[in-house]
């Protein structure tokens, strides 16, 4: 009764005052930015839902550089629907520069 | 500016999602401040409403900033810099006016350190700039030396003779006189006051100022402003959810309550209206979890229909609704059949006392047998905790009152398994509250008193107490009390280094102690039982 969960792949640019921001931090900005963009967002199964994202790497506070992470959705969703409602909801100094579908 | 050499740097940045950046030129420049760190003042309701409230003046901009950290402090100190708001990054000495939300008394030198750290003099007298001072303070007058105007009560209705002032009167004297005559505005120093023997009396140096100062309340609550464009901290903050405010004031009347009596009557906002917020905030700030606000929730009339359609439109956007606090009834009653779908439900009661009789007095309705009863309740919920409050330190209370604290905890943690988180409070007469007038016991009573109640409180690791200290709170007793001539002693006491009182390890009796009794103040006079010539009474 799993449901099927479909990956999309982003790429991150963190400038600017961003670069302040830990990992942390940035679960919360990127859950709270796909909730105002309204995306059928995959939450996890189980007690405590709460939205499902995997960084495929770290960055360290104060460092301006790129930043992968997957988010999953609840239905296919194209990568260029993703990037144009993610975009507005996205604070100055972090940018899309990527997105893709993971296989 | 390297933000990265300072511990949470997140929260000197000022870039939250929805927060409001203007051009300042041409515009009444205010910056808002609460005198704690950013965790704290980020979490407090009052602000943010007064932030969008004066933001949604097209020529007026206001901006935030808070007690900075002891190293961004320092960093303030040692270079000379001064310190700046929150989304301009501008000195706050080149703001006109500075608003404090003063709502708690041990923040006092966090205030002046603010003051201090802006590179604004600290003594009204001293300086060209207003400093405005609001929110829950009951008791100007230990402040008045610092402060310009007070504003007593809620803000709301207010607000735009406020700016009104500020728009046509560009003069610091002119603006002070032409604000004391409006409702609610308090300007000390157009008032000569002090104790003339044993009369504490308040003389008008300008004749046109209120006299007395009437606390406001918003008229309308219903359609009173709500931020819905919630400020969206990207770090975590200490109440880390939107706070609906769904009801001001209380209808209960217990004795030692300052809040019922700085906000009243009791006003609820009616469910469309609060629904309307709860959309709006949602879409606004994507926040995962909301919370339903006000000094007592259980009372607010249609509770049950608002927890079901709150929950009917959160539940597929897996939004969590927390209530502050539940009482007895609700889980006996009510809300029984709704508490598996509220995040994070325990139980939280103020049980004052653990007897009957001394419960009658304070005029806290609580019947104990439903509370072991609601306890079991919980406990088939698969809820492990409550939380409970007690107090202590009125006159007449027995040796066998403040043993039985101990007794009922035991019985109730047997009875319920229930783990129990026990705060147990130092009673403080505070301005304004039924008990205003009572003595507040002597550091020995108390520290006996205190003995007792530890004697006979299980040590067991299910039951988790906590016991407020007796020098902090006789402080508590003591600033929440005194007149104007108190404001010497702060100032004594910052200069000696006070800071950040509201954290019992940065505390320091000694300090006050020292001021105090370099200033000549009584602290002892302060705290004993009177019936009238309060300090207080220039406010009706």
């Amino acid at each position: 009764m799993d449901i099927q969960k479909y990956p999309i792949k982003v790429t991150l640019h963190k400038r600017g005052e961003m670069i302040y921001f830990s990992q942390l931090d940035m679960v919360r900005i990127l859950e709270r930015a796909l909730r105002r963009a309204g995306l059928p967002i995959y939450f996890t199964q189980g007690f405590n839902p709460h939205v499902k994202l995997s960084f495929l790497n770290g960055l360290k506070l104060g460092v301006d550089g790129s930043l992968e992470v997957v988010l999953y959705f609840t239905q296919k969703i194209e990568p260029d629907s993703v990037r144009q409602k993610l975009i507005p909801q996205l604070p100055e100094g972090l940018d899309i520069i990527g997105c893709e579908v993971k296989n | 500016m390297n933000f990265a050499q300072f511990q949470k740097p997140q929260r000197y940045i000022g870039n939250e999602w929805n927060v409001v950046k203007k051009d300042h030129a041409g515009r009444i420049k205010i910056c808002l401040s609460y005198p704690d760190t950013y965790e704290i003042g980020m979490s407090n309701l009052g602000l943010r409403i007064i932030y969008s409230l004066l933001n949604d003046f097209d020529d007026v901009v206001c901006e935030r900033v808070f007690l900075p950290d002891d190293d961004f402090a320092a960093f303030f100190r040692n270079s000379q810099a001064p310190l700046f708001s929150l989304e301009t990054k501008t000195a706050l000495k080149d703001f006109e006016v500075i608003g404090f939300n003063l709502s708690c008394e041990l923040n006092l030198t966090n205030f002046l350190d603010i003051l201090s750290l802006g590179g604004i003099p600290l003594l009204a007298a001293e300086r060209e700039k207003v400093i405005i001072v609001g929110g829950g303070i009951a008791n100007p007058e230990p402040v008045a030396d610092f402060v310009d105007v007070f504003f007593m009560g809620e803000f709301e209705d207010s607000a735009a003779a406020f700016v009104e002032v500020l728009r046509k009167v560009k003069d610091k004297e002119e603006r002070l006189k032409a604000l004391a005559q409006i409702d609610g505005f308090y300007v000390p120093k157009f008032y000569a006051a002090g104790f003339n023997g044993a009369k504490y009396s308040f003389e008008k140096k300008y004749a046109a100022a209120n006299f007395p100062i009437r606390r406001m309340f918003v008229k309308d609550f219903n359609n009173a402003p709500h931020p819905d464009k919630w400020l969206v901290p990207y770090g975590q903050i200490v109440h880390d959810r939107v706070q609906v405010e769904i009801a001001r004031g209380c209808p209960n009347a217990c004795v030692f309550c300052q809040a019922r009596a700085v906000y009243r009557p009791y006003r609820e906002r009616s469910i469309p209206a609060i629904m309307d917020i709860l959309r709006k905030s949602y879409e606004n700030s994507g926040y995962e979890e909301f919370t339903l606000l006000a000094l007592s929730v259980s009372n607010y009339s249609h509770i049950e229909e608002l927890i079901d359609e709150s929950i009917d439109y959160f539940k597929d956007k897996k939004v969590g609704l927390s209530l502050p606090s539940l009482r007895v009834d609700d889980i006996l009653g009510r809300l029984h059949s709704k508490l598996s779908s509220i995040k994070n439900s325990s139980l939280t009661v103020a049980v004052e006392a653990a007897r009957d009789c001394l419960r009658d007095k304070l005029n806290k309705k609580i019947d104990l047998a439903k509370l072991f009863e609601a306890g079991q309740i919980l406990r088939a919920l698969k809820i492990r905790k409550a939380k409970l409050y007690f107090m202590f330190g009125f006159s007449d209370e027995t040796d066998e009152d403040l043993a039985a604290i101990g007794k009922f905890l035991h019985e109730l943690s047997y009875k319920t398994r229930l783990n129990l988180n026990v705060s147990i409070n130092v009673f403080v007469p505070k301005p304004f509250s039924l008990w205003e007038g009572e003595k507040m016991d002597s550091e020995e009573t108390l520290l006996n008193k205190r003995q007792i109640i530890l004697n006979h409180a299980p040590a067991v690791r299910y039951i988790d107490i906590s016991i407020s200290s007796i020098k902090k709170s006789i402080f508590e007793g003591i600033v929440s009390r005194a007149d104007r001539s108190f404001s010497r002693v702060l100032l004594n006491a910052y200069r000696k280094g006070a800071r950040r009182d509201s954290s019992s390890e940065r505390f320091n009796w000694d300090i006050w102690e020292a001021a105090m009794k370099e200033e000549g103040f009584d602290w002892h006079f302060c705290l004993e039982a009177k019936t009238e010539n309060h300090p207080w009474n220039i406010i009706e």
